[in-house]
């Protein structure tokens, strides 16, 4: 085997010989689940707000009503991940140990644009084919920060921003109410209709909004700080009596499926 | 187009398998023995791509007698599937994979029990009663699944290699006239011919 | 068709009071064809009976999300489920698909007792299979309670 096919760290490629093999008979192979999100940030008068919905898609299916989109990076430092859910949950827990790492080294807070640049790092060296598109928010040094960072390594560094499938509904919020030097009330209220719009508006986003409040020296994360789509109660239970489901003989603890073998049942 | 089928009993496996060899459209030999015997208790059956099947087929058989001679003692059935499984997974995400289709029968002397693996080209493998792979094996699943019983005897499995033989012949579309029809049980594989069925 | 269609499967797992439960049906196939309808794909991954040192249910389900993730770029075709009891006996539960989600999202409460678990996930992966035609041919169903593991192999539809 090639020696490049062989590197003990990051990622591996052994399957992609197959999987092209695959390919090339014709059987479609799966993509990566993209989240269909709304994620927003604002800078206030005392500092970060961002937001998130909290839906999970995986194609037109909702594989998760209520996951977090908005990833821990250090303890005054959060981002929130839009596009694949896999790149955006890795991408950020890889930056934040190494955030730790350096924190640790440096003996100080690490600042936002520190986590800034090594995401763009990253997503640039991999040429857009990581697809996390992130709002990075923080509160350092230096005051409040927010950023959006994009899958090709692009940043913009902006007092409000929203990203995700969401976004445009989410601006069109910002754009029309969002103004220098809002009460941490106020900002809070604007990134829940923000986050809202998105959830009612776009149908990748949904059910809850998650908040979370940086300021100096202070981190606050209101998880499901609204909750607009509560279901409702079932009218029925739907438990099965004992004895409904049909079964063959209770098999001992640790024996495996194919160790006997069950005859076809060819009378139906 | 090949056609290769096995029903393992109890104690003992009947491994079926056609004797065509056949480039483009044209027949170029009708007596060849697909079957390898890997070890004196473990039969395999090889079709798919020609030149994959002998090498791979080599390799396996080369192994497997290598690993007896190493640590004196034979793999058994289960190890020696396991282990065709792994090489063909492996070899999948290679540059050069192999396309051989496999069914793996033999005896295995400790558990005193038979076994039958089906292994496909995408190294997928599941211990069976009884398998088939290739386009035949659209007629023959039809066939062993209606007269396939738990405590089958010798007799009654031959009984269903004629049927399928038989079913091969009425609706296959190809001329497979000759079978190598292989019997493995504690004694060892002997094979008998289509007209002592 | 795709790839994740091509052997067909449906696996799925739920959590109780204080039990989890794990099931997935017995088909292997090659695209519409059956080749196996006792094809084992539920695999116990830790011994509840030797207790000195084995992995959380969390810490195993990091590692398996972490050994697929380092395939992004070339990825195994396999989506698994995990379920255990912690520690704590506290469930952990990862998910499975199309149609046993809805099926999931009307049989499923919360708290229920592993008896009930038992009937709810049962018929939720009977009932999905048999809309699904890759996949059934027999079940097996594992309830995970503190006390030990139930197996159990349901009586489905075979067609």
């Amino acid at each position: 085997m090639a020696p490049s096919m062989e590197s003990t760290t990051g990622f591996k490629f052994d399957n992609v010989r197959r999987n092209q093999l695959l390919g090339d008979k014709g059987y479609k192979v799966p993509t990566a689940t993209k989240t269909g999100t709304t994620i927003v940030g604002l800078i206030f008068r005392d500092g970060v707000i961002l937001g998130a919905d909290t839906r999970a898609t995986a194609g037109p299916i909702v594989a998760d009503k209520n996951c977090e989109k908005i990833h821990y990076l250090a303890p005054n430092m959060y981002c929130c991940g839009a596009g694949t859910a896999a790149d955006t949950e890795f991408t950020t827990n890889m930056i934040s140990s190494q955030l730790a790492l350096h924190s640790l080294s440096t003996g100080r807070e690490a600042r936002v644009v520190t986590a800034m640049t090594m995401l763009k790092q990253y997503l640039f060296k991999y040429q857009g084919h990581i697809g996390a598109a992130l709002v990075l928010g923080g509160y350092d040094v230096g005051g409040p920060h927010l950023f959006t960072i994009y899958p090709h390594g692009s940043t913009d560094k902006l007092p409000y921003v929203t990203m995700g499938s969401g976004s445009l509904a989410a601006m069109s919020v910002f754009e029309s109410r969002w103004r220098q030097g809002m009460s941490r009330e106020e900002g809070i209220e604007l990134v829940k209709d923000a986050i809202e719009a998105g959830i009612f508006n776009d149908m990748g986003s949904g059910s809850n909004v998650d908040v979370c409040v940086i300021t100096k020296g202070n981190t606050e994360y209101l998880r499901n700080y609204a909750r607009p789509n509560e279901r409702v109660e079932k009218e029925q239970s739907y438990k099965f009596p004992a004895g409904t489901t049909e079964f063959i003989v209770p098999r001992p603890a640790g024996v495996a499926a194919g160790e006997e073998s069950t005859a076809m049942d060819t009378s139906a | 187009m090949e056609a290769q089928f096995a029903i393992a009993g109890k104690d003992f496996v009947v491994s079926v398998t056609d004797k065509n060899v056949v480039h483009s459209i044209v027949k170029m030999k009708h007596t060849q023995d697909k079957t390898w015997q890997l070890l004196p208790m473990t039969l395999m059956s090889v079709c798919g791509e020609p030149g994959d099947t002998d090498s791979y087929a080599e390799y396996i058989q080369g192994n497997a007698k290598l690993y007896s001679v190493r640590n004196a003692r034979d793999l058994s059935v289960g190890e020696t599937a396991n282990f065709i499984r792994g090489e063909l997974a492996r070899a999948l995400r290679s540059r050069n994979p192999f396309q051989v289709n496999l069914l793996v029968a033999g005896y295995d002397k400790e558990k005193k029990e038979a076994a039958l693996y089906w292994i496909d080209y995408l190294a997928a493998m599941a211990k069976v009663p009884y398998g088939a792979h290739g386009y035949c094996s659209y007629f023959l699943y039809s066939v062993m699944d209606r007269e396939y019983t738990e405590d089958i005897t010798l007799e009654q499995a031959l009984d269903i290699v004629k049927k399928c033989i038989a079913v091969i012949k009425t609706r296959f579309m190809i001329d497979l006239p000759d079978f190598t029809i292989k019997i493995i049980d504690q004694n060892g594989t002997r094979e008998i011919e289509q007209s002592d069925l | 068709m795709s790839i994740m269609e091509y052997n067909g499967s449906a696996v799925v797992a739920m959590v109780g009071k204080n039990c989890v439960a794990i099931a997935a049906d017995k088909r292997l196939g090659q695209r519409a064809l059956t080749v196996d309808m006792n094809f084992q794909k539920v695999f116990p991954i830790t011994d509840r009976t030797a207790e000195e040192r084995i992995i959380e249910p969390k810490t195993f389900s990091n590692l398996v999300s972490h050994m697929l993730y380092e395939r992004r770029f070339g990825p195994y075709f396999v989506e698994p489920v995990i379920a255990g009891l912690d520690k704590d006996n506290k469930p952990f539960v990862g998910t499975a698909s199309d149609n046993l989600f809805g099926m999931c999202e009307s049989l499923w409460e919360p708290d229920l007792e592993p008896e009930e678990l038992f009937e709810t996930i049962s018929q939720a992966l009977l009932n999905a299979v048999d809309r699904d035609a890759m996949s059934g041919w027999g079940a097996v169903v594992h309830v995970i309670t503190k006390d030990g593991v139930i197996t159990r192999d349901l009586k489905g539809r075979m067609d």
